[in-house]
């Protein structure tokens, strides 16, 4: 894997993590979302456990030990997963990043 | 002999098994009863059954219980930790506060020798705590399904051990044990090879499949005689009725005109006409229809999935909600079968995957080892065995 050397912008992130939903659920079921950073990962993308297990492979794969997306998850309660978007994931990478 | 009450939810894939359990039990001489929070058509008992439903200790409850059961059919539409929500908090246990009183009321009148709570209905095994009667559980599905919360999302494990300690307080049991099921027997109707499970815990036992309960539903043989082509099963269970419409229309479009017969337990109401090739039934004699089939689609009811296996065929599972994505991944772990996520499913792909289902001899051949499975894990034999055994031996211990 690359190291990532420099830093990425929150609209960087935005399209590298749409690209990986994408690899995930399948572009014809994208396209029918209108993926913004206030998407919900499980009310309207609808990713199930599974989707959401791969979705964190590429992460990891991408970014490496700098970030712990499933420890992060793990931490969260109920109700901070069924409200979880697209926006605290990239700032959540993004803070990772500093 | 002894008398055995079943303590059971309002939904009939957990009822089922018990049913069966029963009518083996009443065969060898024993009392049993049923207690529900919801009626029970007398068709459904085995012969010299009793269900109980008390009407006049749930008469507060009757809106409540009216819209608990109404909000299930949002389940499809909710996410993994919105369902377990729905689940826990808005159906088990206010379900289970509100069969207290009439529970209670039954046994002190009754007495029975075992309670036998659904792992779902916790009231069964809390009252048999409460009053110091032995409690067996029985578990329709592979246990197991949230995982292990405890290590992996340590803040969904204290909200469910707060949930569940709430309702101990509530009705009166003020310990820091779990008492929502029975710590001394638990029966399982799979096999620990299919649920996956390399250890267990000393008191779970995995009988498998159970059978016998009464099932009268007609059926039109001699059509299915005449039946050339391959023939597939679909059944999306008694629950689901929303999404049924959508579903069965992707079934049309993706078998009209294949070399296929689809054999449907759905309503026909939903469609003014079917496909010739579609043989559609409201109710269906499930278990005397599917050692007639070449292969089934379901959304991983855990009934349907028993038969499937039981006869050793391969399954298209199309996982909603609930636990249907942890018998998916149970299903494709064993190579008996593919899954494709109902949301995400596609037409064509129905149909390239049901063909590979008929055609690719290894999903047979591991659903074959399957069977094997369910088999000797022993059934209604074992179950039956072990309800006996443990009568007796908490009778002893008690004199």
């Amino acid at each position: 894997m690359d190291t990532i050397t420099t830093k990425m912008s929150r609209e960087e992130i935005f399209d590298l993590m749409k690209k990986f939903i994408t690899e995930v659920i399948g572009e014809e079921f994208v396209e029918e979302m209108d993926i913004s950073p206030e998407s919900s990962f499980t009310k309207d993308l609808e990713m199930d456990s599974i989707e959401i297990v791969s979705f964190s492979e590429k992460i990891k794969a991408h970014f490496g030990e700098q970030i712990d997306f499933t420890g992060w998850l793990s931490a969260m309660d109920l109700d901070q997963l069924i409200n979880l978007n697209l926006g605290m994931i990239i700032s959540y990478i993004e803070e990772c990043q500093s | 002999m002894s008398k055995f009450l079943f303590v059971v939810p309002p939904f009939f894939g957990h009822i089922s098994p018990t049913l069966s359990i029963g009518a083996s039990l009443l065969a060898r001489g024993h009392e049993v009863k049923w207690l529900g929070i919801t009626p029970l058509a007398q068709t459904h008992l085995p012969e010299g059954g009793e269900f109980i439903y008390p009407e006049a200790d749930l008469a507060e409850y009757q809106d409540e219980i009216q819209r608990i059961l109404k909000r299930q059919d949002d389940g499809p539409a909710c996410s993994g930790p919105e369902v377990m929500k729905l689940a826990l908090e808005e159906t088990y246990v206010p379900f289970a506060k509100m069969m207290m009183k009439g529970l209670n009321n039954f046994v002190d009148r009754w007495q029975p020798d075992v309670i036998i709570n659904d792992c779902i209905t916790f009231a069964g095994a809390l009252c048999a705590h409460l009053k110091g009667i032995p409690s067996v559980t029985t578990t329709p599905v592979p246990p197991d399904v949230m995982g292990d919360t405890a290590n992996s999302a340590p803040k969904i494990f204290e909200w469910q051990q707060n949930l569940i300690k709430g309702l101990q307080r509530e009705v009166g049991i003020y310990s820091d044990d779990i008492h929502i099921h029975s710590h001394q027997l638990n029966m399982v109707f799979t096999s620990q090879t299919f649920a996956g499970f390399e250890e267990k815990p000393p008191q779970m036992h995995f009988v498998g499949p159970v059978k016998g309960r009464p099932n009268l539903a007609p059926f039109d043989w001699e059509r299915l005689k005449q039946v050339t082509t391959p023939k597939i099963f679909v059944s999306l269970g008694t629950l689901l009725v929303d999404i049924r419409a959508a579903f069965f229309q992707k079934l049309i479009t993706a078998f009209e005109n294949q070399p296929v017969t689809i054999v449907a337990a759905t309503n026909p109401d939903i469609f003014e006409k079917w496909p010739d090739n579609f043989i559609v039934n409201g109710f269906v004699p499930q278990s005397e229809l599917m050692p007639h089939m070449n292969a089934v689609i379901c959304h991983g009811g855990f009934n349907t999935v028993n038969d499937t296996f039981t006869n050793g065929l391969p399954m298209l599972i199309t996982p909603i909600a609930y636990d249907h994505f942890h018998t998916a991944k149970l299903i494709e772990q064993a190579g008996c079968g593919i899954s494709i996520r109902y949301k995400r499913l596609r037409t064509d792909e129905l149909r390239t995957t049901v063909f590979e289902l008929l055609e690719n001899p290894k999903y047979r051949e591991a659903a074959q080892k399957i069977r094997q499975t369910f088999i000797d894990a022993g059934g209604n034999d074992k179950a039956v065995q072990l309800l006996e055994d443990f009568a007796k031996t908490t009778r002893l211990e008690t004199v």
